[in-house]
């Protein structure tokens, strides 16, 4: 439903987004994961039309993007990081307005609005002003406008940034309902525990490249059943390459001046042993992190997902 | 279809949220207004007549001395001043707050010295704040004197019997008699040079009567440019809120959708056409209704300003669009609008401006527009002549800056 082939975005010298390939299935979540600038909203903004690519192509329901956009721009939602509404209309006013753009009309278009309202559960509040609305609310309507022309493929990027939990649960909710429709969801998002919990496959991108990509398990048996510890103190790099040579299992991830980071199996029943070949005072701070998309994410780029 | 009805609805859309801003459209309305009111109180001249007040200090109270005062109490003179008389002290104090257009003085024996053709004085104060009363109060008494002056050569001998009548308030009926006829034989003396004149005036009415029979008057020069004062203001204000819509991520998100870009424009020009077009029609029939104006001009005044406020929407449209944000573009076309409004005519009459200034004004999109529109409604040329080229060159601005602006507005895509 949604395929990038070789998709390169060129900004002068930099390249925001290079060879990327991944397609998208009918009744699929697939996650986009890497940190600020790492080339995910390029793709968003390639894919929805906003960008021309320098290279590649973007299909959207085997309609190319670049030739025949209004085709594929009907079959695709998307829901912008940033809010796009008119605050001084009502939540029924913007939907109205953004399913006229889709090329809803009359009475489809009051049944839609309707329904929508419904899933992201602002029925009683469709009346009043957006500039009434919370946070959570707005990012629920902005959601809304998305789906209201029930597109084959849909975009979020970042759906869920600033939202209170009961928006939240309103919003993964509609997602999950969305796939179950048989719709193609492109999913970028900073929190893990959403990624895991929605979507099947992920890719993890970062300078503008894809460093990883498989479902979730796929992802974990990459870094196996190995923990993530992290030590703040002062280190030289020599002393902590020593500790990762004559501890079993042990590999060193990142090093910085104030920072240190392991994985090993079993982290916490090595703790002890850990700490002990390190002078006492010298580590000022020790966490602990099972084995999960965060780790691999750290592992694979040695930088946080949030950085 | 979401191309045809793309326009519409943003149209309404844009007229449901500028209708809801009740104190901007406010503002549109009454600042043109205020300004236009308070103009024509500046200059001492609304939508109806001169009128203002003459002081008199007569320190000789003689009948002569009131014949002279009186002057300004009767006739067409009278629909123009009020008179009072004052003494010394409340005239200068009057005239010093400037609450009187002129201040005539005449000193002790100003009657006995006219009776017996001496020299006489009336001394004159005009209020420096006021340029055509103060003028009008000295020529007529300008004509005054010119005519006390014939009295004073044609009647000698009469202007001798009288005076002591005159002074001592007494009429012996013999000498008045023989006053009477001795101003009958020089009037009979004087009537074959004087009747029938030999100078005939004919006067005849200009067939296109329609201008003279408004006058023209500084509220009536204001008030068109008062109306594309708001019509400026109009047009600013919905032009930079483009950028508020990209601002707010509607114009980035309408971009993915499969409603163009241009529909969304298209919707912005419908919009701008009905706002201005009421407040074309509104502020054209409230100034039509007070300055009298021709009601079968009044059409064609709407529509031509809503055709002029058109293109100066298209034009701030395009200066918005270019600049790089909305920051920018609204610094910038307020920094245009003053000189606009000023050199344009809005805040000031081209009339009343230095020949060179109000030429430079006519270049201006908004100046040659104003000025096709009042060489047609105010001073009554035939429409073809005013209107067809300001008309054309509005077209072609129209045209060529649409063009324009339907590039420009998919930049607004990339640069919020």
């Amino acid at each position: 439903m949604i395929n990038i082939q070789s998709l390169t975005k060129n900004y002068g010298q930099m390249v925001a987004a290079d060879d990327i390939n991944f397609t998208v299935n009918p009744g699929e979540i697939f996650g986009l994961l890497g940190p600020n600038g790492a080339g995910k909203s390029t793709t968003i903004n390639c894919i929805s039309g906003l960008l021309k690519p320098t290279l590649g192509e973007i299909f959207i329901n085997q309609h190319s993007v670049l030739s025949e956009a209004i085709k594929a721009k009907a079959s695709l939602g998307l829901v912008p990081q940033d809010l796009a509404l008119y605050e001084d209309l009502s939540g029924r006013e913007n939907l109205n307005f953004w399913g006229q753009a889709y090329g809803l009309n009359g009475q489809a278009l009051n049944q839609r609005i309707e329904v929508v309202l419904t899933q992201v559960g602002l029925e009683s509040r469709a009346k009043d002003l957006v500039n009434t609305y919370s946070g959570g609310m707005k990012r629920r309507l902005n959601f809304a406008c998305a789906i209201l022309h029930e597109p084959k493929a849909l975009l979020l990027d970042e759906p869920t940034v600033g939202v209170d939990p009961q928006s939240r649960e309103h919003l993964l909710a509609a997602v999950e309902a969305l796939k179950a429709q048989g719709t193609a969801v492109l999913y970028t998002t900073h929190y893990m525990e959403e990624a895991e919990r929605l979507c099947d496959r992920i890719a993890i991108i970062d300078h503008g490249k894809i460093i990883a990509m498989g479902t979730v398990d796929e992802l974990r048996s990459e870094i196996g059943e190995r923990d993530l510890i992290t030590l703040k103190g002062d280190f030289g790099k020599p002393q902590t390459e020593r500790l990762a040579e004559h501890v079993d299992g042990f590999e060193l991830i990142e090093w910085e001046t104030d920072s240190v980071r392991f994985m090993a199996h079993q982290a916490a029943a090595q703790l002890s042993e850990i700490l002990s070949s390190f002078p006492a005072g010298q580590v000022k701070q020790t966490a602990v992190q099972q084995a999960n998309l965060e780790s691999l994410f750290i592992k694979l780029t040695g930088r946080e997902l949030r950085d | 279809m979401a191309n045809l009805n793309m326009p519409v609805k943003a149209a309404q859309l844009r007229i449901k949220r500028v209708l809801r801003e009740k104190w901007g459209l406010i503002s549109w309305l009454a600042i043109p207004i205020i300004i236009v009111f308070l103009m024509s109180l500046i200059s001492g001249s609304g939508g109806g007549q001169l009128t203002g007040k003459v002081l008199v200090t007569d320190q000789d109270q003689s009948s002569v001395s009131q014949f002279v005062t009186g002057a300004f109490n009767q006739g067409p003179l009278a629909e123009v001043f009020t008179v009072t008389e004052v003494t010394p002290a409340e005239g200068q104090q009057l005239m010093d707050a400037g609450e009187a257009s002129a201040w005539i003085t005449l000193e002790q024996g100003f009657g006995d010295a006219l009776l017996e053709n001496q020299p006489s004085t009336i001394l004159l104060v005009k209020n420096p704040a006021q340029s055509i009363l103060p003028q009008l109060v000295e020529s007529s008494l300008q004509l005054l004197v010119d005519a006390v002056g014939y009295l004073q050569v044609l009647f000698e001998k009469e202007l001798a019997v009288l005076k002591p009548m005159l002074t001592n308030q007494k009429f012996n009926d013999a000498e008045l008699v023989m006053l009477t006829l001795g101003i009958k034989s020089q009037i009979e003396r004087l009537e074959s040079t004087l009747m029938p004149p030999q100078i005939k005036m004919v006067e005849q009415a200009v067939e296109t009567a329609e201008a003279t029979e408004q006058n023209i008057t500084f509220g009536l020069l204001m008030f068109p440019g008062a109306i594309f004062m708001a019509l400026i203001f109009c047009a600013n204000s919905l032009t930079v809120s483009m950028w508020d819509d990209a601002k707010q991520g509607v114009i980035p998100r309408l971009a993915s959708t499969p409603a163009a870009l241009g529909a969304y424009f298209n919707g912005q020009v419908l919009a701008a056409a009905v706002i201005l077009g009421l407040i074309a029609v509104f502020l054209g029939a409230l100034g039509g209704w007070y300055f009298g104006l021709p009601w079968m001009k009044l059409p064609l005044t709407m529509v031509w300003l809503m055709f002029a406020g058109l293109v100066i929407w298209q034009l701030f449209a395009t200066i918005a669009l270019l600049m790089p944000s909305g920051k920018v573009a609204n610094i910038t076309i307020n920094a245009m609008l003053f000189p606009l409004l000023m050199l344009g005519g809005s805040f000031f009459p081209m009339e009343s401006m230095p020949a060179w200034l109000a030429k430079i004004g006519t270049f201006l999109p908004n100046g040659f527009l104003l000025k096709g529109l009042k060489d047609w409604l105010v001073r009554s040329e035939p429409w073809l002549d005013a209107l067809m080229w300001p008309m054309l060159l509005g077209l072609v601005m129209l045209l060529v800056l649409w063009v324009l602006n339907h590039q420009l507005i998919k930049k607004l895509v990339y640069k919020v």
